[in-house]
C-alpha cells in the first residue's frame, strides 16, 4: 500500500542504508571481537607480555578510543538491528510459535541471535565498565576471573562467539558469496577454534588467580 | 503389512467463528503409492464431507496444495505416505487468509504481490505481427525460465518468519518474481526503477536470511541465489542512486 | 431474492485458462469492461500443466526447415482424420506463427535455437548459424516437421503466467474461486451467468452483454485422466442445459499414450519427441513393428491403440494396477533429462520413486483431451444462442476433428483467443446493454431453490451418495467407452448412465451442506457431468465407423460415405437422454485420404479385425 504521507516522507534509500549499517557494524564488531580475543590471549606468552600490551594500550590512550569506537558501533548496530526484533508481544508469540511449528534450524538460529544479542549488550556493558574503571593488568584480570567472574566470562565468550558466527553466516548467505553448507562448516570450525582459544585464556587467568 | 495412519488435521470454519480452531484426528489404512491427495480425498468421501482443502493438478505443477505437513511447508499432492510417520499433523499455510480447514487464499496474495511488483514486461515496443521474433540467447531464456518456474504455492512465504510478522513483505517468491524480470532483456525497467519496487524493507532488504524459503521450495528454485542476485543488484543501484529525487520515473 | 449480489459487465468470460484470458485481453484492448471468472486462481488453471509445447510453423530449426502453414494444415487435417472444419484449420495455421511471436513479445521465454550439437535417432542435427537465437521447436507426434515451440518443460506454465501478466497489466477484473452454475438466458439470447462463490457459498449473478465459455475439458468424467481435478466439464454442461446449444463430437475423446501408472499423471509427448522408446515386457521396442515410419511418434490415437493392442497380445508388464508398458528415455543422457525433461524426472521421482536417468517408466494410455465441446462457428459463436461464445478445450470450434495433434491445443487456445476475442469485441459493441431483471432473479431463484432442496434433504435418511454415484460414472466410461469400443458395452453404458442420471436426482448430502461446503458443490455438479457422459456414450454408440480416436472394433473402418459428419448433441428440457443430430464436415482443400502414418483407412480395417479376433472382449 502506498500512502501520500509515507510516499513524501520516504527517502527510497533508507532501508538500504540501514541494512548496510547493520552489516558493517556487525562486521566491525566481529573484527573487534576476534582481535580482542588475540590481545587477551597474550597471557599465553606470560604475564610480562600481557602487561606490556596493556601498558602499550594505556600509553597511546587506546583504551578510551576503543570504548568510544565500541559505543558508536554498538549504537549503530543496535539501532539498525532493532527494527528486525519482534517488538510487540503478539509478534513475539507468532515468531516463537512459528519456529516451533516449522522446526527449521536457520529460523531457530536467528531467534537465538536476537536473544544472544540482547544478552551480550547487558554483559558487555558491565564488562566494559569494569575493565575501564578498574584497569587492566595481568594481576587484576586474573583476580577478576578467579574471584567470581569466571562464569560471567564463559557466558560472554559463548554468547558472543555464537552471535558472531551466526551473524557472519547471515551476511554471507544474504549476499550470496559462498555455498550454504560449506559456509556452515567453515564457520562452525572457526567458532570452535575461537571458543577454545578463549577458554584456554580464561583457564590461564584462573590458574594465575589461584596462585595469587 | 499395511500401517494404520493417523492424520491430525487443523479444522476451522470461518462461517462458524464461535467454534474454536482445533486439531481433529482421522484414521485410515495405508495403501501402496498413497499420497496426501489420495488420503484427503478418501477422508472427505468416506469420513467427513465437510473437510476443506485445495488440489487442482495433483501433479506438483499448479501450486494449489501447499500446507504444513508435520510443520514443514510442502505440496501435499507430492507427499507420499510412505515417507510419513504413523501420526501426521496437517496445518494450513500461515500468512495467507484462511478459507477453512487446510484451504488458504494464496491466489489473492500472489495477485497483490504481482501488482505491487508490476510483474509484467515493461516496454514501449509495439508488437509487429509481420516481423521475425526478436532474438534471444538460449542461455538467457533458460535463466529466465529458472525463475519463472515458481508455481506460487506459497511454501516460501508460509515458512518465512519475517513474512509471518510483516504482512507487507513480498517474500522470496516476490523477490524471485522481480529477478525474473530483471533477467529479461525485454523488460526495459532500469535498476533505479526496480529499486523503487524492491530496494526496501518490504522487498529484498526485509529478508533477514532465514533460508526457510530456500530449504522448502518444492520446485527447487535456487531462492538463495535469486535473493542474493537481487540484493546485490539493488545494493549497487542504491549506492548509485545517491541523492536522486525519489519520484522521477516513467 | 434481492439479497443476492448482481454484477454487471460488458463481457463475462467463464474460465481463466489460456483461452479465456487471451480472449479477455482482446476484448479489453478493444476498450470493453471484461470480467473473468475462475474456479481457482487463474495461474492454477489446467493450461499451466501443459509441458510439451505449442505448434506454429516458424521453421527455425534444422528439422523444421521449409515448414509452412500449408504443411501444418495438412498435418492437422490428417491428424483429425478429416473430422475438422478445414476453414477453421486454415485460419488457425495462418495465425499460429503470429500468436507464438506475440507471446514472445509479451514475455514467454521460449527455448531458442543454439548451435549445440545434438544426436537424434542416430543422426547428428546441425542447426543453421543464421537461425541462432530464434524460437526453437521440438518433434511431436503426427507432424511432418519439427514445429512444436516450447519452453524447456514448462510451456503451458510460462504461457499462462505470461498471459496472466498481461491481464494484470491491463487491469482486467478477475474473480477467482467462483463457479458458474447456470447461464442466464431466455432460450434465444444469453445474458450472463449465475455463479456460486466457493469461498462463502453465496450465489451471485453476473450480467453481461456477451458471455464466453472457456472452461476447459471434461477429463475427470473418466476416473483415470491426466487432467486436473477441476476439469469436470462444467462449462459444457452449462451450455447443454440451455436445451438449445449443442455439444459437438462428444464421442471424440483422446487417450494419451503415456500416463504414468498408477497416478495417471502425464508423461509429456516431449519424452518421445526427444527420442524416447516404448518397450514391452521383454524390453523389446515394439512400435517400429507396427509403425515402421513414425514409430513412437505416430499420432496419439494410433500409438495408444498400438500399446493396448500389444498389451492384449500378452506383451504387457503386469502390475497391481493392471498391465502397462515401459517408456525408456535413459539413452537421452543425464544432461538432457535434467534440463529439457526435468519435470518428467521430477514426476517419476515424486510419484513413483524412480529416476528416469537409470530406470524405466511404467506407462499406459490414459484419458487426456476432449475434442468435443460447445459447438461454435468459426467466430466462436455458440450454435443456437445469441451472445454466447465458446473457445479453448471447452469448445468444438472444430480444429481437431477426431484427434488433436500434440501441441495443437495450446496453439488453439492462443489463436482462438485472438480471433474469437476480436469477434466477441465486435459483437459486444453491437449489443446494447439490456438487463432483464426478472429473468436474472428467476434464474437466481431456481438455483437457490436447488441448493435449498439439497440442504433440506441432508437430514433425511436414504438417498444417494454423491461420491459413490460419481465413481460409478467414472467406471462406466472407463470400461465401456474407452479406447476400443463395441456395440454391446456401449449399449450397456447408455443404459447404466441413464439410470445414474435418474438416481442423481435423489442425492442426499451426508454433511450439512453449509456455505461453501465441497460436498454440496459436488452434488450440484454431478447431474450435469452424467449428462455429458451420456452424450459421449450415445455419440459413440451411434457413430458406426472408426475415425481418429473413436475406434469401433465392430466398425474398424473409416466410413466417409456415411459418417463424414459431426455429431451434435442436444439435451431438450426435461429429456432423460440427449438427442443427436448431425451436420456435414466442411472440406475445402484436402479431400479425405490416407493419414500416412500406420493405420491408413484400409489398413486399419484388417489390423483391427485381426486384433479384435485375437482378443475378443
Ligand atoms: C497434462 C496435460 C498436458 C498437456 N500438454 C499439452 C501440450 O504439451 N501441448 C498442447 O498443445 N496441449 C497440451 N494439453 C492440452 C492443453 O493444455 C489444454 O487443452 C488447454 O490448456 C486448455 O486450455 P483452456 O484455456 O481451454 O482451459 P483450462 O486451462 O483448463 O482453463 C479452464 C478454466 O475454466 C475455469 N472454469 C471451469 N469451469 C468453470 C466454472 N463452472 N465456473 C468458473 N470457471 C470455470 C477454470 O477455473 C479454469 O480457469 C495438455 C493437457 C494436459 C491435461
Ligand atoms: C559482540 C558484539 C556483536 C557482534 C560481533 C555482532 C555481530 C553481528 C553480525 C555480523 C550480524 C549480521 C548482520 C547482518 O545480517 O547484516 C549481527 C546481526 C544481529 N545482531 Fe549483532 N553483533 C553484536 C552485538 C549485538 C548486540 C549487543 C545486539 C543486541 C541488541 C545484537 C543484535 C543483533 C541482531 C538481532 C541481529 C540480526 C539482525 C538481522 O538478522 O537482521 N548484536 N550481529
Ligand atoms: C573497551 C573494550 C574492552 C576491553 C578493554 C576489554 C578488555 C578485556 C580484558 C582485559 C579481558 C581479560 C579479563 C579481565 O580483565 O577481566 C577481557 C576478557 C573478555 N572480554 Fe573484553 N574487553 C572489551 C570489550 C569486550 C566486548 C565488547 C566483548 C564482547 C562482546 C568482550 C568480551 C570478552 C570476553 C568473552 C572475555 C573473556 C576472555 C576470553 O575468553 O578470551 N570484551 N576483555
Ligand atoms: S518460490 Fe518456490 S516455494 Fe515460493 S511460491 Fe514459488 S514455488 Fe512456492
Ligand atoms: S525465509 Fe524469509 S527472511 Fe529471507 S531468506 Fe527466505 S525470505
Ligand atoms: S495439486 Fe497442484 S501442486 Fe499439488
Amino acid at each position: 500500500m502506498v500512502y501520500l504521507q509515507k510516499a513524501l516522507a520516504r527517502n527510497p534509500r533508507v532501508d538500504f542504508l540501514v541494512e548496510l549499517v547493520q552489516m558493517v557494524s556487525g562486521l566491525l564488531l566481529v573484527v573487534f571481537l576476534w582481535t580482542h580475543m588475540l590481545f587477551v590471549a597474550a597471557i599465553w606468552l606470560g604475564v610480562g607480555a600481557f602487561n606490556a600490551l596493556a601498558h602499550f594500550m594505556d600509553q597511546y590512550r587506546l583504551l578510551p578510543a576503543t570504548v568510544v569506537f565500541l559505543v558508536l558501533v554498538f549504537c549503530a548496530h543496535i539501532g539498525a538491528v532493532i527494527r528486525r526484533v519482534p517488538r510487540q508481544w503478539q509478534e513475539q508469540k507468532i515468531v516463537w510459535r512459528h519456529a516451533k511449528l516449522i522446526r527449521h534450524a536457520d529460523t531457530w538460529s536467528w531467534l537465538f541471535q536476537a536473544v544472544t544479542g540482547a544478552a551480550i549488550l547487558a554483559l558487555a556493558i558491565v564488562h566494559m565498565a569494569v575493565v575501564s574503571y578498574a584497569g587492566i593488568n595481568a594481576g587484576l584480570s586474573s583476580m577478576r576471573v578467579h574471584d567470581g567472574f569466571l562464569a560471567f566470562y564463559a557466558a560472554l565468550l559463548l554468547l558472543s562467539e555464537y552471535h558472531a558466527s551466526v551473524g557472519l553466516y547471515r551476511v554471507f548467505v544474504k549476499w550470496g558469496w559462498v555455498r550454504r553448507s560449506s559456509l556452515k562448516r567453515v564457520l562452525g570450525a572457526i567458532s570452535v577454534l575461537t571458543v577454545a582459544i578463549g577458554a584456554i585464556t580464561l583457564g590461564i587467568f584462573y590458574s594465575l588467580g589461584a596462585q595469587a | 503389512m499395511a500401517r494404520e495412519l493417523t492424520f491430525r488435521i487443523f479444522r476451522f470454519n470461518p462461517d462458524q467463528p464461535d467454534v474454536k480452531p482445533r486439531l481433529q484426528d482421522y484414521r485410515l489404512t495405508e495403501e501402496p503409492g498413497m499420497t496426501l491427495f489420495v488420503v484427503l480425498n478418501k477422508l472427505r468421501e468416506e469420513q467427513d464431507p465437510s473437510l476443506r482443502f485445495d488440489f487442482v493438478c495433483r501433479a506438483a505443477i499448479c501450486g494449489s496444495c501447499g500446507m504444513l505437513v508435520n510443520g514443514r511447508p510442502t505440496l501435499a499432492c507430492k507427499t507420499l505416505t510412505k515417507d510419513l510417520p504413523a501420526v501426521t499433523t496437517l496445518m494450513p499455510l500461515p500468512v495467507f487468509k484462511l478459507l477453512g480447514d487446510l484451504s488458504v487464499d494464496t491466489g489473492v496474495w500472489f495477485r497483490e504481490m504481482s501488482l505491487r511488483t508490476e510483474a509484467w514486461i515493461h516496454t514501449d515496443q509495439v508488437f509487429d505481427p509481420n516481423a521475425e521474433e526478436e532474438r534471444m540467447d538460449n542461455a538467457v531464456a533458460l535463466q529466465i525460465y529458472e525463475a519463472e518456474r515458481c508455481i506460487e504455492c506459497g511454501c516460501c512465504i508460509g515458512g518465512c518468519a519475517t513474512a509471518n510478522i510483516k504482512p507487507e513483505f513480498i517474500g522470496a517468491a516476490g523477490v524471485n518474481r522481480v529477478a525474473r524480470f530483471m533477467l529479461d532483456p525485454r523488460d526495459k525497467r532500469s535498476d533505479a526503477e526496480y529499486f523503487e519496487v524492491v530496494g526496501t524493507e518490504e522487498g529484498v532488504f526485509g529478508c533477514v536470511g532465514l533460508m526457510a524459503c530456500d530449504d522448502n521450495c518444492p520446485v527447487g528454485i535456487p531462492l538463495r541465489d535469486q535473493l542474493a542476485y537481487v540484493r546485490r543488484k539493488m545494493a549497487a543501484a542504491g549506492w548509485k542512486l545517491r541523492r536522486r529525487a525519489p519520484a522521477a520515473r516513467a | 431474492m434481492r439479497d443476492h449480489e448482481v454484477l454487471v459487465t460488458d463481457v463475462l468470460v467463464i474460465g481463466a485458462g489460456l483461452a479465456g484470458e487471451r480472449a479477455a485481453i482482446e476484448a479489453a484492448l478493444a476498450g470493453l469492461n471484461v470480467t473473468i471468472l475462475s474456479l481457482v486462481p487463474p495461474r492454477r488453471s489446467h493450461s499451466s500443466a501443459a509441458q510439451g509445447g505449442m505448434q506454429a510453423s516458424l521453421g527455425n530449426t534444422a528439422m523444421g526447415k521449409g515448414d509452412s502453414p500449408d504443411i501444418h494444415f495438412v498435418d492437422t487435417v490428417k491428424g483429425s482424420d478429416w473430422g475438422c472444419d478445414q476453414d477453421v484449420a486454415r485460419l488457425f495455421v495462418e495465425t499460429a506463427p503470429v500468436a507464438v511471436r506475440e507471446m514472445a513479445h509479451w514475455g514467454v521465454p521460449w527455448t531458442r535455437v543454439t548451435l549445440e550439437k545434438r544426436v537424434y535417432d542416430g543422426k547428428v542435427i546441425e542447426e543453421d548459424p543464421a537461425k541462432v537465437g530464434l524460437i526453437a521447436a521440438r518433434n511431436f507426434g503426427g507432424t511432418a516437421k519439427w514445429r512444436t515451440c516450447y519452453t524447456a518443460d514448462g510451456t503451458g506454465h510460462t504461457l499462462l503466467y505470461t498471459m496472466d501478466s498481461v491481464v494484470l497489466k491491463l487491469g482486467v477484473t478477475v474473480h477467482d474461486r467462483v463457479e458458474a452454475i447456470r447461464l442466464i438466458h431466455d432460450g434465444e439470447q444469453c445474458f450472463g451467468a449465475v455463479v456460486r462463490c466457493l469461498r462463502t457459498g453465496a450465489l451471485r449473478a453476473y450480467v453481461a452483454r456477451t458471455t464466453v465459455i472457456a472452461s476447459g475439458g471434461y477429463g475427470r468424467l473418466y476416473g483415470a485422466s491426466t487432467n486436473a481435478v477441476i476439469n469436470e466439464g462444467s462449462g459444457m454442461a452449462l451450455a447443454l442445459d440451455t436445451g438449445v446449444v449443442p455439444l459437438g463430437n462428444m464421442e471424440a475423446v483422446q487417450f494419451h499414450p503415456t500416463g504414468i501408472v498408477p497416478s495417471w499423471i502425464l508423461i509429456t509427448e516431449g519424452a518421445r519427441g526427444d527420442g524416447g522408446y516404448l518397450l514391452d515386457k521383454n524390453l523389446h521396442r515394439f512400435m517400429p513393428d507396427y509403425e515402421p515410419v513414425k514409430k513412437e511418434l505416430a499420432s496419439r490415437d494410433v500409438v495408444s491403440r498400438r500399446i493396448m493392442q500389444h498389451i492384449r497380445a500378452g506383451y504387457g508388464v503386469d502390475s497391481p494396477y493392471g498391465p502397462h508398458v515401459w517408456l525408456d528415455i535413459r539413452h537421452l543422457g543425464e544432461r538432457h533429462i535434467r534440463t529439457n525433461l526435468r519435470e518428467i524426472a521430477a514426476i517419476c521421482q515424486n510419484f513413483n520413486g524412480i529416476d528416469p536417468v537409470h530406470d524405466l517408466i511404467p506407462v499406459r494410455p490414459t484419458q487426456h483431451y476432449s475434442m468435443g465441446g460447445v459447438r461454435t462457428n468459426i467466430h466462436g459463436q455458440a450454435y443456437g444462442m445469441y451472445n454466447l461464445f465458446a473457445l479453448g478445450e471447452a469448445a468444438c470450434w472444430d480444429l481437431h476433428g477426431f484427434n488433436r495433434l500434440g501441441g495443437n491445443s495450446l496453439a488453439e487456445t492462443v489463436v482462438a483467443g485472438k480471433i474469437v476475442g476480436a469477434a466477441i469485441a465486435r459483437q459486444t459493441k453491437e449489443t446494447s446493454p439490456d438487463v432483464r431483471w426478472p429473468l436474472v432473479y428467476e434464474h437466481l431463484a431456481e438455483e437457490s431453490a436447488r441448493i435449498e432442496r439439497l440442504r433440506a434433504r441432508a437430514v433425511r435418511p436414504g438417498g444417494e451418495n454423491v461420491y459413490a454415484l460419481r465413481h460409478e460414472m467414472e467406471q462406466i466410461l472407463s470400461e465401456n467407452v474407452g479406447i476400443f469400443r463395441t456395440e454391446g458395452p456401449l449399449v450397456e453404458a447408455c443404459d447404466k448412465l441413464r439410470e445414474l442420471h435418474r438416481r442423481a436426482q435423489d442425492i442426499r448430502l451426508r454433511g450439512e451442506g453449509r456455505g461453501a461446503d465441497p460436498e454440496l458443490g459436488a452434488a450440484l455438479r454431478l447431474p450435469g457431468m452424467i449428462r455429458l457422459a451420456l452424450c459421449i456414450a450415445k455419440g459413440a454408440l451411434e457413430r458406426k465407423e472408426s475415425r481418429g480416436s473413436h475406434y469401433r472394433e465392430d466398425y474398424p473402418k473409416r466410413d466417409d460415405v456415411n459418417w463424414l459428419k459431426r455429431t451434435l448433441a442436444y439435451w431438450p428440457a426435461g429429456a432423460d437422454e440427449p438427442e443427436l443430430r448431425y451436420e456435414p464436415v466442411k472440406i475445402t482443400e484436402l479431400p479425405p485420404g490416407d493419414r500416412g502414418y500406420g493405420e491408413s483407412s484400409s489398413f486399419a480395417a484388417t489390423a483391427g479385425r485381426q486384433d479384435a479376433g485375437a482378443n475378443p472382449s
